[in-house]
């Protein structure tokens, strides 16, 4: 039998022997998507508690209130009409909360009377550096301008509509799988490379390989392989999980096949340099940690990078796994093949470098 | 006979201290050989450059022919290999051990020749027992049958029988034979000096780095003088100075025994008729050979117990 076949082999054995092998290259993305996917389909009740005081009581400002219901974005919770409203924010921790003055009904009025050079006002209290605070504010202004717009008989001159880039059958899950399918791959691969190529060097495996006419490239390549193999399976019972559960709808095709390759020869390098450092395997661990949580949270994984500060947008755009969960995605959701090659580009130029110095770095003789 | 192991004036350095200080041996082929000596004597660091895992600092060093340095490659799959320091695959059982090995040599190891190899090291019972479950000697074993599966030519087995019940020792003797027998070459390090001496055509004892003494064990004992030691348990001071009176030399041990060390066998008949013609109080009288543990104590002075010298 080829060596590479034989060593991928029996590595594999002992990989998916080992529990937490076989629970990191398939239970783990699977409750990844379990988990994600019952946090983001199913939503409930999205609507925002705003807490109002209505002090006019009038048929507008009840108007008012019902427009605001009626956006389903908040849900009117009403504060005594008695109480100082300051107050009440404070005492209750409120970050917003609306004040309907008395003689709202009347102002409006005057304010139609006089086209539009005098206002009626409501009050918005709370804590502006919180979203809630800005959420409340564009809801309370929108709906207050199409009140406007309705009580003076006018339309609006401007109205955005909704063109989506990509197809409405994709949901929260389609865009976060290609993420969750990109940390796995990396933390099968850095981890567990790391902490083999520790282990082999601390309890002498290596050194019983090179006694046979085994070559370190070829150790290398079956190592690959198997990861390879691992990570498609993993992909394949990800993704069948994500449809079933659910209901994804992503394309699948060679493209996704290159990236988990390449991804898995990425990391799979720079897990094999970080053993070769390490003192054991416990210490692999630790810095494979180091390396690969900040990758999780800042790459893209769980959230789009526009969400962050530019400077951390910054550090994302040098951490490889952005590249493979941003890669992913222009595969498996948006189709967009020439971003997907760029990005597969980068990956396995990545991957070609770092498999270089890899293979350099790790020694099998003994000094 | 063809020498499959050469090697001349081999030096091995590490922050300015000789493991290996000008060695010189060589091995012919189809004997068993033994580096004898203490732990830290250099015999593994020996072993280790024969095998191609560590550079010699100066000196040559040949395996079938083969530059160790450059041309090992060339002679792999030829050479079987028991570390000292050998550890199974802990998720491996030894049968799928024995058959991942073989394919690393490039054979195919059928189900049944593995099944073969691991009876010949009395494993057959534990075969499909994964490593980490093995116990120290099972472990050993697995390592002997793992460095066999390559049907070498040359087989290094670096301190074989550490860790090994009585019984196993034995067996795995009885298979070190064996490989002689069927024309392997046998080059083993260790530092039971019974071992050595019950299995080896030719011993070299190191310490420090040197070669102190080399050659057949027989040989060894009697180019020491030690060939043979008349024991006079009892015979004290009173003993000793009737030997001396009769002008034969002898020696009284702490306890009360007087030793009488016969270097040439042909004296021997003439030294037992002048003994028993001695009148001396005596527990027992008997002859003991010379050994290994002998020269070895002659050589460097102390008792080895375990590898570690007992100075």
């Amino acid at each position: 039998m080829n060596k590479i076949l034989a060593d991928a082999i029996s590595f594999g054995r002992q990989y998916l022997r080992s529990k937490v092998g076989a629970f990191f290259t398939f239970i783990f993305p699977i409750l990844l998507v379990l988990l994600f996917g019952a946090v983001f389909t199913q939503t409930g009740s999205s609507s925002m508690n705003l807490p109002v005081q209505d002090r006019d009581g009038t048929p507008m400002s009840q108007a008012f209130l019902s427009a605001l219901n009626n956006t389903t974005v908040v849900k009117v919770a009403m504060i005594p009409a008695d109480v100082t409203i300051q107050e009440y924010v404070r005492a209750n921790s409120l970050s917003v909360a609306l004040e309907i003055p008395d003689g709202f009904e009347v102002e409006v009025f005057a304010s139609l009377a006089s086209n539009g050079t005098t206002h009626a006002n409501v009050t918005l209290y709370g804590d502006p550096s919180q979203s809630s605070f800005g959420l409340a504010m564009g809801v309370v202004s929108a709906v207050a301008d199409q009140m406007s717009f309705g009580i003076a008989g006018a339309s609006p001159l401007i109205v955005p509509i909704q063109s989506p880039v990509v197809s409405e059958r994709f949901g929260a899950m389609d865009y976060l799988l290609p993420g969750i399918i990109g940390m796995t791959v990396m933390f099968n691969t850095l981890y567990i490379m790391a902490a083999i190529c520790a282990e082999y060097r601390t309890r002498k495996y290596f050194k019983l390989l090179a006694t046979t006419t085994l070559k370190k490239s070829e150790w290398l390549a079956a190592k690959i392989l198997w990861f390879t193999l691992s990570m498609i399976l993993s992909l394949v019972a990800t993704l069948v999980v994500g449809i079933l559960a659910w209901n994804v709808q992503i394309r699948f095709d060679l493209l996704t096949i290159a990236f988990i390759v390449a991804g898995s020869v990425l990391f799979a390098s720079l897990g094999m340099i970080i053993g070769s450092f390490a003192k054991d395997s416990e210490s692999a661990s630790a810095l494979s940690n180091a390396i690969g949580f900040p990758m999780m949270f800042l790459a893209g994984t769980f959230w789009q990078l526009e969400l962050m500060p530019e400077y951390l947008q910054a550090i994302a755009k040098v951490m490889p796994l952005y590249y493979l969960s941003d890669g992913l995605r222009d595969t498996l959701v948006y189709g967009n093949l020439n971003a997907a090659l760029l990005n597969l580009g980068v990956v396995s130029g990545l991957a070609v470098v770092l498999y270089a110095v890899g293979a350099k770095v790790m020694s099998w003789k003994e000094r | 006979m063809e020498a499959v192991i050469q090697v001349q004036d081999l030096v091995k350095t590490y922050d300015g201290l000789n493991a290996v200080d000008h060695l010189t041996l060589d091995v012919d082929q189809g004997t068993i050989f033994s580096l004898l000596g203490p732990n830290g004597a250099g015999k593994t660091t020996t072993v280790e450059i024969l095998e191609g895992l560590r550079s010699p600092t100066s000196g040559t060093a040949r395996v079938l022919g083969h530059d160790v340095r450059t041309e090992y490659g060339d002679i792999r799959a030829r050479v079987g290999t028991l570390p000292q320091d050998f550890e199974p695959f802990d998720r491996l059982t030894p049968l799928e051990a024995v058959r991942y090995w073989g394919s690393l040599f490039n054979r195919n190891v059928s189900q049944e020749d593995a099944r073969r190899l691991l009876a010949q090291v009395s494993l057959s019972e534990r075969s499909k027992v994964q490593g980490l479950r093995l116990s120290g000697g099972e472990k050993r074993k697995l390592g002997i049958a793992m460095s066999l599966v390559g049907e070498p030519e040359v087989v290094f087995l670096d301190e074989p029988t550490t860790g090994l019940d009585p019984k196993a020792r034995r067996d795995l003797w009885t298979l070190i034979r064996r490989l002689r027998s069927e024309g392997r070459t046998v080059l083993l390090t260790t530092h039971y000096l019974d071992e050595a001496e019950q299995l080896a055509d030719e011993v070299l004892i190191m310490h420090r780095g040197k070669a102190l003494a080399r050659g057949p064990p027989e040989e060894l004992v009697s180019q020491s003088g030690l060939l043979t030691t008349i024991v006079m348990r009892g015979a004290g001071p009173e003993g000793l100075g009737e030997l001396t009176r009769r002008g034969i030399p002898a020696e009284m041990e702490p306890d009360g025994d007087v030793l009488v060390r016969v270097a040439n066998p042909n004296e021997m008949r003439l030294v037992l008729a002048k003994l028993a013609s001695i009148q001396v109080p005596l527990k027992d009288m008997y002859t003991k050979r010379g050994t290994l543990e002998d020269v070895f104590l002659k050589l460097i002075g102390a008792k080895m117990e375990e590898g570690v010298l007992q100075e």
